[in-house]
């Protein structure tokens, strides 16, 4: 009697426990390439040129991260990513910003026709651009340069319409009791619509990052000497044979390095990231 | 700190629709004055445009004797409560009420000074390090109203500041308004639709209909001397009688109406020499129709619908010829739907309406 359940529930143990399998079983699908990676990456790596088997075998060591310090090369290419991933997302960021703010806000002539326009960048493949866009690089001579990384994916036009649907968002009144409080044009923008545009900056900052850190195809084309290589290009380029028989281990630090920031990024932005997608929460 | 305002021919076009056409408005110094009308009429766009909100089509607009209309609207010395109050979300609410002050340089110290008393005065400086969303639907019209004080605003432009809150709030509120103004003594319009806020708030109702100001009054001259039919049917509840009339006799000094549904109205009312009673009609409130003990003999009404509110009853009814009228009679009536009733007009509250709706009221215009 006292063991009586009366409470309404809603899911049944059942329903959990198959939810939190189906879970398990998906986490392990998705983790076990990674522990794979993780695992060849503290192994020795003539041990591994007889076998991957090994993987599951004493001894382990930390002798290819120590390579990675001593690889002046791979710290100078995690350095490039570095400031073409920042560099990205700043640029992307502010204008994206501005641009929004300009479509959701100003009036200009032909805003409609331009705004469409933009949205057609939201169409248009990457690799049908990519032959004009080289030649357009060479001639200004940017090829093998940060610029020349980072210029291409800054005109981003989903960036550009999130930040204008942000803005729209935000009501026209908020803007009305600012120019009633005496505020010029810039201190609304900057103190009063800008701050409470965050959420959107956060998911927007966050893809922009990740997409320009894992970003392979445009630096492959335009970053040809060594030293101006990304993560990405560099860690293909020190592939030394198809079936990379010798190596591995080495490899396999340097991709586990080059995802850290990738990982700290998403960890610390993550918050944000669930806020933003679940709306904008401005009035 | 108060200042007259001045509406001169206002005309506003949004490209070829006329919201407000040749409006002509003064308010004086230290006046609480009531924009009424009914949704669209351009109430909102009115006190806009004196906020500087929206530019005017024609006319001009001064405040305080200084012409305003050309000023942007940080300029113009008046505050505004929106209807959503458009708080600043990310701002606690000490910063919301100090930005405009801050935006003008003025000194922190007298800023603090500002603030503190104004939310001592709204009670609410418990709240003053909280953002809006932490707070209640009372609390941020609060602060809302709070951001237009610590201004000290030549005037205070209200936008249906009430009509988020639930009636209980909303009555204590439209109290606190009235003493506020009694303290500042600033000039303040308000915007409204409902009846009660305006003739409980205003020293005068500015009644809009149809891109025009039908008419400008104390809350009493609206409702006892409506300038027209339209105001007549607007204000008050139940809406007033109107009563369709055949002809008029003029005999000296009274004048006898002949309705339809009434029989012939005696009444003293004064008619200009070219009145016309075609399509006109005869105006009577619910609570000057008299409901007659049974057995007197009067003008038969046939109930359908009794309403009892308590302290009075209202009888909706149907005259001998199937006109529709409405009665006010005590708490204690008897009445029930079905009954026929017999009712009495009090003569000296009667208006009679030309086909064009100006009014002409009883005992002179
Ligand atoms: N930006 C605009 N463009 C075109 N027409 C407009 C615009 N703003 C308002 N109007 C029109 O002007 C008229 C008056 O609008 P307004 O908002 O002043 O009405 P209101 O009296 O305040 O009504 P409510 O009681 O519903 O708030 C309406 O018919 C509206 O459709
Ligand atoms: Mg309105």
């Amino acid at each position: 009697m006292s063991q009586d359940q009366t409470t309404y529930r809603p899911e049944g143990l059942t329903a959990n426990r198959t939810l939190l399998t189906i879970s398990i079983i998906l986490s392990i699908v998705m983790m076990a390439p990674v522990a794979w990676l993780v695992g060849l990456s503290i192994k020795d790596n003539k041990e591994l040129m007889l076998g991957t088997e090994s993987v599951f075998a004493f001894p382990y060591t930390l002798v290819n991260y120590l390579n990675i310090l001593y690889s002046s090369q791979a710290f100078g290419w995690f350095f490039n990513s570095l400031v073409v991933a920042v560099g990205q997302t700043i640029g992307v960021l502010v204008l994206s910003s501005l641009a929004g703010y300009a479509f959701a806000r100003l009036e200009f002539p032909f805003r409609r026709t331009i705004f469409v326009i933009v949205l057609f960048g939201l169409a248009v493949p990457e690799q049908a651009v990519i032959i004009a866009r080289h030649q357009m690089f060479n001639w200004f001579g940017l090829h093998n340069s940060y610029l020349g990384l980072i210029l291409p994916d800054l005109s981003s036009a989903f960036g550009v319409f999130l930040m204008t649907q942000f803005f729209r968002a935000i009501p026209r009144e908020i803007d009305e009791a600012a120019l009633l409080d005496n505020a010029s044009p810039l201190r609304i923008f900057w103190k009063v619509l800008l701050p409470l545009t965050l959420p959107a900056q956060a998911t927007l900052g966050i893809f922009t990052f990740l997409h320009a850190w894992n970003d392979y195809w445009w630096p492959l084309i335009s970053a040809t000497k060594k030293e101006m290589f990304t993560l990405t290009i560099g860690i293909a380029s020190s592939q030394t044979n198809f079936a990379q028989s010798e190596g591995l281990g080495f490899l396999s630090a340097q991709a586990v390095f080059a995802s850290l920031p990738v990982l700290i990024v998403y960890v610390i932005f993550q918050r944000h990231i669930v806020t933003a997608v679940s709306g904008g929460a401005v009035k | 700190m108060s200042a007259s305002i001045e509406i001169t021919n206002v005309t506003k076009r949004y490209g070829a629709l006329t919201v407000l056409d040749d409006v002509s408005l003064s308010i004086e110094a230290g006046e609480f004055v009531v924009f009424l009308g009914p949704s669209g009429c351009g109430k909102s766009t009115l006190l806009r445009m004196i906020a500087g909100l929206e530019d005017v089509t024609a006319g001009t607009i001064a405040v305080g004797g200084e012409r305003v209309d050309t000023l942007p609207p940080g300029k113009r010395g008046v505050a505004m409560v929106f209807q959503s109050y458009a708080l600043y979300p990310h701002m606690t609410v000490a910063q919301n009420m100090s930005f405009g002050l801050e935006n003008i340089g003025m000194a922190k110290a007298e800023i603090g000074r500002r603030v503190e008393q104004a939310a001592a005065t709204l009670e609410i400086a418990h709240l003053l390090d909280r953002k809006p969303a932490k707070l209640s639907g009372g609390q941020r019209q609060r602060v809302a109203i709070g951001r237009a004080i610590v201004k000290e605003p030549k005037a205070f432009l209200f936008d249906e500041p009430l009509s988020n809150l639930d009636a209980a709030l909303r009555g204590r509120t439209r109290l606190e308004l009235a003493q506020l103004h009694a303290r500042l003594g600033s000039t303040m319009i308000f915007v409204t639709h409902d009846q009660v806020e305006a003739m409980t708030l205003a020293d005068r109702i500015v009644i809009m209909h149809d891109r025009k100001i039908e008419q400008i009054g104390t809350p009493m001259e609206i409702y006892q001397r409506p300038a027209s039919r339209f105001v007549a049917g607007f204000v008050g509840s139940p809406a007033m009688n109107f009563v369709p009339v055949k002809g008029v006799n003029e005999n000296g000094g009274t004048l006898r109406i002949e309705t339809c549904g009434l029989g012939d109205v005696a009444a003293a009312i004064r008619l200009p020499a070219r009145f016309s009673p075609e399509g006109g009609c005869l105006g009577i409130r619910a609570e000057d129709v008299t409901v007659l003990p049974a057995g007197e003999a009067g003008i038969p009404l046939k109930a359908d619908v009794v309403e009892r509110l308590g302290d009075r009853t209202l009888i909706y009814g149907q005259l001998a010829d199937g006109t529709k009228l409405a009665a006010e009679t005590d708490g204690r009536s008897e009445a029930r739907s079905g009954d026929t009733l017999q009712i009495a007009l009090d003569t000296s509250a009667l208006h009679l309406f030309d086909a064009a709706g100006i009014a002409h009221h009883a005992g002179g215009d």
